[in-house]
């Protein structure tokens, strides 16, 4: 499937986007120039051979911020999605089998939470519990579970309901095999776009927190902390928030085109399809699907 | 219907009568599919105020706390404790703090013991101003760039919008916020980039200071938005019913508001009601980059603080926003295309 997903151009650039963005995450305090907690002399400096992208109010270095910034803000993200998988996923399977009752409050919960105003809550709960990003991550990851709920419900109720599950279970297979055969192939495309979605949710959500001062402590830098701190020089620094923001965007960009992909290539119930030129006729005739009626117009 | 037909017989002059039972027909639809909305959203609102009240036994927080700081004798605390009630049973605090939520009472700050239905009035007017301002762009601007990209599909224009929706889709409310204010405040000089006024200290004053974050949160609204009214107007366009209004020769016009705009539009109608708590949530963002003292400040500085009731107050009313709105666009939608309520 991977291979599949990388044959489209759209998906090959979002992923060499997103791998550039991950390997900064992973490697940004190797990489860094200078010290990002470290106040120098001159301070709102402008870009010069020494600092890259300038300096912020403290003489601190704007790149070298950004590199370790984008540790809690990336990786943060993935943890969220992770978390988000576990506490949505489990229920969402388990409420096709557990019976109507659990089946009724796992819907009326998710039906609750996907109604809320996210930011509000994911505000108010993580500064209640403690203003720590690891409150922030949990809290984002519930907040956003119920996707992961209805996809994996969904995909779970269309396999178990299906005449070739029946089939098999009649021909004597074993229920490990079905699951490998059948279910697995059915699941997995789902999820993997609602993965690809909910990291960028979660990228906006906890760079929202980290921009209003939520879930960091002060002196570690973090992308939305840069703008908070950047809105506050405009005047002086007109061209500081351009770095962060192009970040932010393309991360964001990156995912969805991602999640895009994956959709695409697996069809729109999450059937795979065969070979990846049928995907793109697909594609072409999603695009373009009206130039006979373009002519009655 | 039997009641409607023998207090008007048919006898008694046609066309009012006819008229007053399409009248009738249409507000009984009406008040179905209201009851029926309304029967989703309580578990909703039950769920969610359930949610929000067991915030305090979450965070172990205390008035205490609040008002001795942090080494305070147990006994005092415990004083504190019992004279906010908080010693009680958890689900007899939750059934007089919901008994009173009914009766629009929201109780009290920890901090500073105003009633915090008072506390919220001031913020609930900037919020709700602004909202509704970034409400109406994005209905504005998404029905216009859908309905555009739709009708001149696959054409150049076609593309520019879907490109230009792709972009301001992966922009959140604070990048637009800061682009905003570095464009039209700091560069341009347009818009004052912070603080607001009431609008019965001059309307055009306070438009100018609304606008601003009202953009900043109208983005998500108008990408969606359009997206989904293209396709669906795209897809209405490929209906059989279309072509044969063709074929007979009505006016492109007509074919695109009787046929095309009512059929394609519920589902653009449908994401606006889903992408309402977004803006709501967007406010916490874009009250602070503009400076307006709004609920979702309120929110933020209180929960800082730890004052819990403030919080719970605060959260309670954006569900009491969203689930309203939800219940108006459920109507609207009912009345719009009453397909879309047979699966409720």
């Amino acid at each position: 499937m991977v291979r599949r997903v990388l044959s489209l151009v759209s998906a090959r650039i979002a992923a060499g986007v997103l791998f550039v963005i991950v390997f900064l995450a992973v490697f940004g305090k190797l990489l860094a120039p200078q010290d990002p907690l470290a106040g120098g002399p001159q301070q709102l400096a402008g870009a010069s051979w020494h600092h890259w992208l300038g300096t912020d109010y403290l003489g601190r270095d704007v790149l070298s911020r950004l590199l370790e910034g984008s540790r809690i803000s990336v990786l943060g993200s993935v943890e969220v999605a992770l978390i988000a998988l576990v506490v949505g996923a489990v229920p969402g399977i388990l409420s096709v089998y557990l019976g109507r009752a659990f089946e009724w409050l796992t819907l009326r919960v998710a039906d609750t939470l996907i109604a809320l105003p996210f930011l509000v809550f994911a505000v108010a709960v993580t500064a209640l519990l403690g203003n720590g990003i690891s409150q922030a991550m949990i809290t984002v990851g519930v907040l956003i579970s119920p996707l992961f709920y209805r996809v994996s419900r969904a995909a779970t109720l269309a396999v178990a309901r299906s005449q070739y599950v029946e089939a098999a279970l009649i021909s004597g297979a074993s229920i490990g095999w079905i699951v490998r055969r059948h279910v697995w192939v059915k699941v997995l495309p789902p999820i993997a776009v609602a993965l690809a979605q909910t990291v960028g949710i979660g990228f906006v959500v906890v760079s929202s927190l980290t921009f209003l001062g939520i879930g960091v402590q002060p002196p570690a830098p973090t992308w939305g902390g840069l703008l908070a701190s950047d809105l506050r020089y405009l005047h002086y620094q007109p061209y500081a928030p351009v770095a962060p923001i192009v970040l932010i965007m393309a991360t964001v960009w990156g995912c969805n085109q991602l999640a895009d992909a994956i959709r695409d290539v697996s069809g729109e119930a999450g059937r795979a399809l065969l070979n990846t030129r049928r995907a793109r006729v697909n594609r072409v005739a999603d695009r373009e699907p009206v130039s006979v009626e373009g002519g009655a117009r | 219907m039997a009641v409607s037909a023998a207090t008007y017989p048919f006898v008694s002059g046609r066309r009012p009568g006819v008229v007053a039972a399409r009248v009738r027909r249409a507000a009984g639809r009406t008040l179905a599919t209201l009851a029926r909305s309304v029967a989703i959203f309580v578990p909703v609102f039950l769920v969610a105020t359930f949610v929000t009240f067991s915030l305090r036994a979450l965070s172990g927080l205390s008035p205490a706390r609040l008002q001795l700081g942090e080494d305070a004798t147990p006994q005092a605390i415990h004083n504190i404790e019992s004279q906010w009630g908080l010693d009680r049973p958890f689900l007899a605090q939750y059934g007089s703090w919901f008994d009173h939520l009914l009766h629009g009472n929201l109780g009290r700050s920890w901090s500073s013991g105003v009633s915090i239905t008072q506390l919220l009035g001031d913020g609930l007017t900037i919020s709700l101003s602004v909202s509704f301002f970034a409400l109406i762009i994005g209905v504005v601007f998404g029905f216009a760039f859908g309905t555009l990209a739709a009708v001149r599909r696959t054409t150049w224009i076609d593309r520019v919008i879907t490109g230009f929706m792709t972009v301001i889709s992966v922009m959140p409310p604070f990048v637009v916020g800061i682009i905003l204010v570095e464009v039209f405040a700091v560069g341009l000089g347009w818009f004052p980039s912070a603080g607001y006024v009431p609008a019965n200290q001059g309307f055009g004053l306070w438009l100018a200071h609304i606008t601003l974050p009202a953009v900043a949160l109208s983005f998500d609204a108008i990408s969606v938005v359009a997206r989904q009214l293209r396709s669906g107007l795209i897809a209405a366009y490929r209906e059989n019913y279309v072509t044969g209004a063709i074929v007979r020769g009505l006016s492109p016009r007509r074919i695109f508001f009787r046929h095309v705009l009512r059929n394609g539009a519920g589902p653009a109608l449908s994401v606006l009601g889903a992408r309402f708590p977004v803006i709501i949530g967007g406010s916490v963002v874009t009250e602070w980059i503009f400076g307006l003292q709004g609920f979702g400040r309120f929110a933020n500085d209180a929960a800082q603080q730890g004052d819990v009731p403030a919080v719970q107050g605060v959260l309670v009313v954006s569900i009491l926003l969203v689930v309203s709105f939800n219940l108006i666009i459920n109507v609207v939608l009912g009345r719009v295309t009453p397909a879309s309520q047979r699966g409720v």
